[in-house]
């Protein structure tokens, strides 16, 4: 009895659920599938009025992954990804630390912190433009130390850096905001007792912080390679993922594949490449997320 | 002990004002790019082309803020910017909100299914949308209207809203829903009535965070507005760039007048967008 008025209460909320569900379905769903479609086919702007278009199998991946400029993208993607994580965690979770402390100032600095996280990534491209100009920010400062800067974004070696480093003034507060709240879920009498056991403050945070953060810090990893893989707006503003595809990633290629030579398909099979290994890390992070809800 | 002895005389005190310092020091140094930008849009042209780089303006001017909103196109892009931002908030919100009550408050068959979809869809790339989407909206003539980029920059702040939202209407206790129901009230009348004013916190979130996704969206206007007067001003950076050449000065003050909305939210209404990023970035 009691589970029958139970469902019937529960089809109530269906009204409230299926139009987003379905939104998504229809805007982010269908597209996916096309997307997958078109990924197999010759697709482009000479073709699509007529509607002439046929099934190739798996030839736009085979010629992918024989073109030295896409196994460079994959690269550079990859580099940056990885370079981006290790330093905007390092930061940011030394940031969380600091903040995470008691002081007046914390709480409104940390939130200070958090408006490079906000503002538009086009802006970001745009300043890192100017302060890695040969005659900007990053080299004045460089000279008054004595180093001769290098022409940072108009040389292949180091136009990757430069990206990264704007990328990382973004991710650290992103990092630091999780970690705190990381942070705020260890409980507090587990310090207290192991002080009084002796331990110092380094061994409180190997053997006590990190331990029992392991699930948020997983969780930030996770979502860090996610928002930083599937990068675009910097690199779109700031190099144009120039000189020379040096600063390309899979988005912006995907993009110029599609919208500047019209090559949809090629373009779709690119953004299918960047889809599959995110769906990789995606679905650790999934399982982390819907184990945790099962819990509640 | 007066405000200042206990500032320096106690050990919790000192320990206190050199965190404070430490802190401003980083606050500095971090937010140094945002300080950058503003201080070359307040340069003339004459000093942003001098051989000497400066560190604040020493012919403080504001032409080049000028120079930017006496432009018409400049106009347009940011009408098309708040249209991008309020479009999106307001697309957000009705299909959102619901959604997040319905998750909160009810466990339904398929539960998980539909948990899953709402996750999935906020981390999926925008690059993977794109081709299609264009393919799609040009075949039922939709490109070139505020819809085309807003209907996708929505899809990815319809997820956020009801995962963060969801815990709100969780926390509010039932007796408060039922009391509604037991006087008259039905499904909608008690979740406009009762349910909606009591997650007013989370809403605040959801209209700061869903207006910013539009008003920062890149991507999809530019490609989905064909026609640069449609353009928001983040997809027409790079016309005007070509416009000012090296005119640093009015660059950075296009890049400051994008960034402003953003820090007069954050200082109004920062604890909301604080709360809302944690919650809605990890599991609750």
């Amino acid at each position: 009895m009691k589970t029958q008025i139970r469902s019937r209460k529960d089809r109530e909320c269906y009204p409230f659920i299926l139009p987003a569900f379905i939104y998504l379905l229809v805007v982010v769903g269908y597209p996916i599938v096309y997307n997958f479609v078109l990924s197999f086919k010759n697709t482009n702007v000479k073709n699509l009025a007529s509607g002439s278009s046929v099934f190739i199998g798996f030839q736009n991946y085979k010629e992918l992954f024989t073109d030295p400029t896409f196994l460079l993208i994959l690269r550079n993607t990859f580099i940056f990804t990885i370079a981006c994580l290790a330093f905007q965690f390092t930061i940011g979770f030394l940031f969380a630390l600091f903040f995470y402390k008691k002081f007046t100032f914390a709480g409104p600095i940390r939130g200070m912190i958090l408006v490079s996280y906000m503002i538009p990534m086009s802006v970001t491209g745009l300043l890192g433009q100017n302060i890695f100009l040969n005659t900007g920010l990053i080299n004045d400062l460089l000279s008054r130390i004595g180093i001769t800067g290098p022409e940072w974004l108009t040389q292949t070696s180091t136009a990757l850096i430069g990206v990264i480093i704007m990328n990382c003034w973004v991710g650290i507060p992103f990092n630091m905001l999780l970690l705190i709240s990381g942070l705020s879920n260890v409980p507090q009498e587990v310090y207290e007792s192991s002080s009084i056991d002796g331990a110092t403050k380094v061994q409180q945070f190997f053997q006590i912080t990190l331990p029992l953060m392991k699930d948020a810090i997983f969780a930030v990893l996770m979502l860090g390679f996610i928002y930083t893989f599937r990068a675009f707006d910097l690199m779109y503003i700031m190099t144009a993922g120039g000189p020379l595809n040096s600063t390309d990633v899979l988005a912006t290629y995907s993009y110029t594949l599609s919208f500047t030579q019209y090559q949809f398909s090629k373009g779709s099979a690119v953004a299918v490449v960047l889809f599959l290994c995110l769906l990789i890390v995606g679905l650790f992070y999934l399982r982390l997320i819907v184990k945790g809800e099962e819990d509640t | 002990m007066n405000k200042f002895q206990y500032l320096f005389h106690t050990r919790s005190g000192r320990k206190n004002f050199w965190c404070c310092v430490l802190s401003v020091v980083i606050a500095v140094i971090f937010l140094f790019p945002l300080y950058w930008m503003l201080q070359i849009s307040f340069k003339s042209d004459m000093e942003t082309f001098g051989k000497v780089l400066t560190y604040f303006p020493h012919q403080f001017t504001i032409d080049p803020w000028l120079a930017n909103l006496k432009d018409k196109d400049f106009i347009a892009s940011l009408k098309n910017s708040f249209i991008n931002g309020f479009l999106t908030m307001f697309i957000t919100l009705v299909f959102g909100i619901p959604a997040a009550y319905g998750m909160g408050r009810y466990k339904p068959k398929g539960f998980k299914a539909f948990l899953l979809v709402f996750l999935v869809s906020q981390m999926l790339p925008a690059s993977l949308m794109l081709t299609p989407m264009y393919l799609t909206f040009s075949k039922i003539h939709l490109l070139g209207t505020y819809f085309a980029p807003t209907i996708a920059i929505a899809a990815g702040s319809i997820p956020f809203a009801v995962i963060t939202l969801r815990p709100y209407f969780k926390s509010v206790p039932v007796s408060l829903d039922e009391a509604a129901r037991i006087d008259g009230c039905g499904v909608a009348k008690s979740f406009f009535l009762v349910m909606v004013p009591a997650v007013k916190t989370g809403i605040v979130t959801i209209v700061v965070i869903s207006f910013l996704n539009g008003w920062n969206d890149l991507m999809f206007s530019m490609t989905f507005n064909v026609k640069p007067e449609m353009r928001p001003l983040t997809a027409n950076i790079h016309k005007f760039q070509s416009k000012y050449g090296t005119k640093w000065n009015c660059i950075m003050a296009y890049g400051a007048i994008l960034v402003l909305p953003v820090v007069i939210m954050f200082i109004f209404l920062q604890k909301y967008i604080v709360g809302g990023l944690t919650a809605g970035a990890v599991k609750e």
